[in-house]
């Protein structure tokens, strides 16, 4: 079906925010049209750009090779001022819709009340995929609040007061994106700042945190709360990250929660850990297998929603919760909050009627540019500009949308938006946020249904006034923590996920060594039969790394082959390691302090575009490879600097020690199979990729010998890039995290250091040490094998991820057993 | 008619499961027409939390949740139930289908009207249901000869379907087993505007005395419960058997489609493949007794 011509009327003569209908400039405006007259037009255009830059940078939306989600939101440099007593009434008035939804909720999922009584449709409540059966609870009163965090999506009306163009209760987005945009803001406009003074958000999350404490079960002290998400996959995840971290909590998955007992845990490390309160930015279809027959069974928590009923754990927003976001409810919110608050409702809904299929809107209202049409009971789908045939709709009436001016190719121009804006309730009051996210509309921008993950948007400011009072959260007496030393808290799929970026970081250093040691190589040309056995052995190593495909060789005749192979097969195979570890670095963000973030995120972006751009030979590959390089090493040097010890940096150390320590086992396996006449090229060789060559020169000056050289790279435990020092940390990490004198993987890391330690009094020992020397081949491959299984023991202890649930019930038609 | 129920339900898994939570409507819900002396469910190996709650649609149901691995699980319900259900008005003195469907806004129908999942709409079976209902006719009228065609067209056979086969496959084929052809009602029923509830639950093992065994005796059985209008309420059809719900079936559920009230369901961690032994006995209490 084709889709309705968007209405152009939507976005002419809308009513001008900033200027007044004498044509004078609004008292609230005068703050921001000052700074931006003062500074000048270039000026503006220059803080737009570096707005831009800095969204794309350093922003928690931008997008790392590998990582889900598309586009970032771009930010205006010019905010939209509210009129501080608009807010203060409009405040009033999202407090006041917050409550009444809470209630029309409490109804729904308890004794249906307003049903009975006529005051609401059944079949709207009924035929709604937003009314979640399995929150039902009867003729029992549910949990209040069912609501907790609500936006509501503003425009004006044809009186020039706010009018809802629709409400969200379900997982409500947008507040990490406006804690991004002030702080941005705040860098690039400093001056419209200190003029502005506007009020600080920073106290609504302070009481945002503390709410989620007050809900929890019977009032538990000092309450464990996570923020559940659906993972890096979701448009949404970069809000989840920044919002746990804004909230100090926990941020997971539903595979890392299980409900045992009747009550929700966290799967860490060294074990199970209660979870008390979840803010869950889950769809609730999903949140429950059991519960919900339709929903994946390997997706959400199986029997989190018996547990909430049971009161063993609070779900915020109550599961169901998007019922309130039925498109046909506005039609009848005047009358259920006469009934159900006894109050007029302060803040107006857009004019809506609920259609039975295929009825006709009534004529549009006066002053409206056209009717939007939206499923009657689904919140999630957006407008369409016709009905629907044969399916009950709510027709919105919608008016011209206000306009305020944004900067569009170096110009400010009135541009159309939608504000959004969000409360909190503590189970007692609601509190509204001073500000708001404005986001602009174009033609063919979607008004209404979930807030995309990408736009174009302002910062809201409620300009202070003067004498106000500093609102804070109220003194809460808390008990004082334990204090914990111990990695204990670590979620098992978060130490997994550092576990493998450690590998994946360590990997694409390896490899792009043995690039720009090949690469190298291959450039110099007239190779003497030293270097050509260094190249075979290389282009072993390669093979192994999977950088090069079966055709790479090495013959004296014809190096083309090798570097065809190497133009084929460098760029693919390392871009795939950016992308798995973008993936990685995504998903364990909350770990990350944004500094960190950043430092790994430009980085990454460097290597990736590096490789990205034409290439024509060898000589530019090789340089395209020095930001990977500069990548592994940032990470670790970060890891090293920034990382508290113990904890996450225990399992990314564990994981790089384990990749380097197998890479280097295999690849001196590599250099030395040969005859032992040769062996000078494959020690020099080892020498190299084991970035020891200095070392070993200030050591032994130029006389290269088969025990000094191994030793060094085998056996010497204060090479950090040896294979010792590699068993040392595998050991000494090991024993970190299980707190286990006797750990058996401890143990094994012990064991292969032995071995490791030993190769030196052997070579020395021996009467041809080229000759013992070749004999490490095979046993250095064993060494690899055993890395490789205890990898797989590590993983299975710690990272235990379980098999994904199924469902199994019983069907009709399976034959009876009859017993007799 | 007082029954002894007993149902019992066995899996067998090739590997542990380490972890199970099961739903279950395996509760008699207690009814006008319907008095649950006693109920009773026995697990093996016991669960290590259970909950008892009653779901949006008023019937009864547990949950039960087993934290410690293990290669088998067990249910048996056992209940002991009095039915006697109050028979249904003359058909002609039930208003015309039209009003009925007019009056199914309310909250008691409003629920059994839209498309579930399982039963989407469709075409077909609005069709075929629509020469039961003249325009004008009786609902009872309509409703008692859709459940007699519905006998009559379709083939009583199982393992020809599954809780996945579409209802318009069953429309085709004219084949499947009680809840295929309850489905099938409740779509031709849902497509003229004519609410009606699944309905799950048992029919009597032996037949009354003279009379052919029922078809879907021996296992969990599935009828409609069709609305007559707000002073008349509901009754009960089975169309597998083409009869009206008297004193034979006992009702565990009801819900808009099998989803709704599946007797059993469960989500595992684990457990590879799985064996499945279902065994249902409703025995009548006269029956029981030795003659006289």
């Amino acid at each position: 079906m084709p889709e309705a011509p968007w209405p152009a009327a939507l976005l002419e003569n809308g009513p001008d925010e900033m200027v007044s209908g004498h044509g004078d400039i609004r008292a609230h405006w005068r703050g921001v049209v000052g700074v931006i007259g003062s500074l000048g037009r270039p000026a503006v255009a220059e803080r737009g750009q570096r707005l831009t830059r800095a969204m794309l940078e350093e922003g928690v939306a931008s997008i790392l090779p590998g990582a889900a989600g598309g586009g970032a939101w771009r930010l205006d440099p010019v905010p939209l001022p509210l009129e501080p007593r608009e807010f203060e009434a409009l405040a009033e008035g999202i407090a006041q819709r917050a409550r009444l939804l809470d209630a029309v909720l409490a109804d729904l999922y308890g004794a249906q009340e307003t049903l009975a009584a006529g005051l609401l449709p059944a079949p709207l409540v009924f035929g709604s995929p937003a009314f979640l059966r399995a929150a039902r609870r009867g003729m029992s009163a549910p949990h209040r609040p069912l609501l907790h965090l609500y936006a509501v999506d503003l425009v004006r009306g044809t009186d020039g007061r706010w009018a809802v163009l629709q409400d969200r209760t379900g997982t409500a987005s947008g507040l990490g994106q406006l804690l991004e945009n002030r702080r941005l803001l705040g860098s690039a406009m400093p001056e419209a700042m200190r003029t502005m003074l506007p009020r600080a958000i920073t106290p609504f999350f302070d009481l945002w945190q503390e709410a989620l404490s007050r809900l929890a079960p019977r009032h538990k002290p000092d309450p464990a709360v996570a923020l559940l998400s659906p993972g890096t996959s979701d448009a949404h995840w970069f809000e989840h990250v920044v919002l746990s971290r804004e909230l100090g909590c926990a941020l997971v998955e539903p595979g890392d929660l299980t409900v045992r007992g009747g009550a929700l845990y966290l799967k860490t490390l060294v074990g199970l850990q209660p979870v008390d309160v979840v803010l869950s930015r889950l769809n609730a279809n999903g949140l429950d297998p059991l519960d919900q027959p339709d929903s994946h069974a390997a997706g959400g928590v199986p029997g989190i929603l018996d547990a909430a009923r049971h009161g063993a754990l609070t779900l915020l927003n109550a599961p169901g919760a998007s019922l309130a976001e039925m498109p046909a409810l506005p039609a009848f919110l005047p009358a259920l909050s006469a009934r159900l608050l006894g109050e007029a409702l302060l803040l107006p809904s857009l004019p809506t009627h609920w259609l039975r299929a295929n009825e006709a809107p009534p004529p549009l209202p006066e002053g409206h540019a056209a009717w939007a049409f939206r499923p009657a009971g689904d919140g999630l789908a957006p407008e369409a500009w016709a009905p629907t045939p044969g399916l009950p709709q709510a027709a919105i009436a919608l008016p011209p949308l206000p306009v305020a001016p944004a900067l569009e190719e170096g110009r400010l121009n009135p541009v159309p938006l939608v504000l959004r804006m969000f409360a909190i309730s503590d189970g007692v009051n609601w509190h509204v946020l001073p500000g708001g996210l404005a986001r602009h509309v174009s033609a063919g921008t979607r008004l209404t249904g979930r807030l995309p993950g990408a736009g174009w948007c302002k910062d809201v400011w409620v300009p202070a006034d003067p004498g106000e009072a500093i609102i804070g959260p109220a003194a809460q007496s808390a008990p004082p923590l334990a204090i914990r030393r111990t990695p204990a808290a670590i979620p098992s799929r978060v130490a997994d996920n550092l576990f493998w970026l450690g590998r994946y970081v360590e990997r694409l250093d390896r490899g792009a060594r043995l690039l720009r040691a090949t690469i190298a190589r291959l450039r110099r040309g007239g190779l003497s039969p030293r270097e050509l056995a260094e190249l075979s052995a290389l282009t072993l190593c390669l093979r192994e790394a999977a950088l090069v495909d079966d055709e790479a060789r090495v013959s004296a005749g014809s190096l083309t082959p090798l570097a065809e192979a190497l133009m084929r097969g460098a760029r693919p195979g390392v871009r795939d390691l950016h992308r798995r570890i973008g993936g990685l670095i995504e998903a364990v963000r909350d770990r990350l302090t944004a500094d960190m973030h950043a430092t790994f995120t430009q980085t990454l972006r460097a290597a990736e575009e590096a490789l990205a751009a034409p290439l024509p030979d060898l000589q530019d590959l090789g340089r395209a490879l020095i930001p990977s390089l500069r990548f592994a090493n940032a990470v670790a040097g970060v890891a090293a600097e920034n990382m508290v010890r113990g904890g996450a940096r225990l399992f990314l150390e564990l994981g790089r020690r384990m990749e380097r320590a197998q890479a280097v086992a295999g690849e001196v396996a590599v250099a030395l199979d040969g005859p032992p006449a040769r062996i000078e090229a494959g020690l020099r060789l080892v020498l190299e990729l084991c970035d020891s060559v200095i070392t070993y020169r200030s050591r032994y000056l130029g006389v290269l010998q088969p025990a000094p050289a191994l030793d060094l790279v085998l056996a010497d435990g204060a090479n950090p890039r040896g294979l010792a020092f590699q068993l040392q940390a595998i050991a000494d990490a090991l024993g970190e995290v299980s707190a286990d004198p006797d750990d058996p993987g401890a143990a094994e890391a012990e064991r292969l250091l032995a071995i490791a330690e030993d190769f030196t009094p052997r070579l020395l020992a021996a009467r041809d040490q080229a000759q013992e020397a070749a004999l490490l081949p095979p046993e250095l491959r064993r060494m690899a094998q055993d890395l490789a299984t205890l990898s797989d023991v590590v993983s299975r202890r710690y990272f235990a991820l379980l098999p994904p649930a199924r469902a199994v019930g019983v069907d009709m038609g399976e034959a009876a057993v009859i017993e007799a | 008619m007082i029954y002894s129920l007993r149902h019992r339900t066995a899996y067998a898994y090739a590997q542990p499961v380490d972890l199970a939570a099961h739903l279950l409507h395996l509760k008699p819900r207690a009814l006008p027409g319907q008095k649950v002396i006693s109920a009773r469910l026995t697990c093996l190996p016991a669960p290590d939390h259970h909950t008892e709650t009653h779901d949006h649609f008023g019937n009864p149901a547990t949950r039960l949740f087993l934290a410690a691995p293990h290669t088998s699980f067990e249910v048996e319900a056992e209940s002991l139930v009095d039915v006697c259900f109050a028979p249904p008005p003359p058909p002609e003195a039930t208003p015309p289908w039209e009003a009925v469907a007019a009056a199914a806004e309310g909250v008691e129908t409003a629920d059994f009207l839209p498309p579930t999942r399982l039963i989407p709409p469709l075409a077909a079976a609005t069709e075929y249901a629509r020469p039961s209902f003249p325009p004008g006719s009786a609902v009872l009228a309509g409703l008692l000869d859709l459940n007699a065609r519905i006998r009559r067209d379709f083939t009583f056979q199982a393992g020809v379907t599954s809780i996945t086969t579409p209802i318009a496959e069953v429309m085709r084929t004219r084949r499947g087993v009680c809840q295929d052809f309850t489905q099938v009602m409740l779509a031709g029923m849902r497509g003229l505007g004519l609410p009606g509830r699944y309905v799950s639950g048992y029919i009597r093992t032996r037949p009354p005395p003279g009379q052919a065994r029922r078809r879907g005796a021996d296992q969990s059985h599935a009828w409609v419960s069709a609305w007559m209008g707000a002073g008349l309420g509901w009754v009960g059809l089975d169309p597998t058997n083409g009869i009206v719900v008297r004193d034979e079936h006992v009702v565990l559920a009801w819900g808009r489609d099998f989803a709704d009230v599946s007797p059993l369901r469960g989500v595992l961690l684990g457990g590879g493949e799985h064996r499945l032994t279902v065994s249902v006995d409703l025995e009548s209490l006269e029956d029981a007794l030795p003659a006289r």
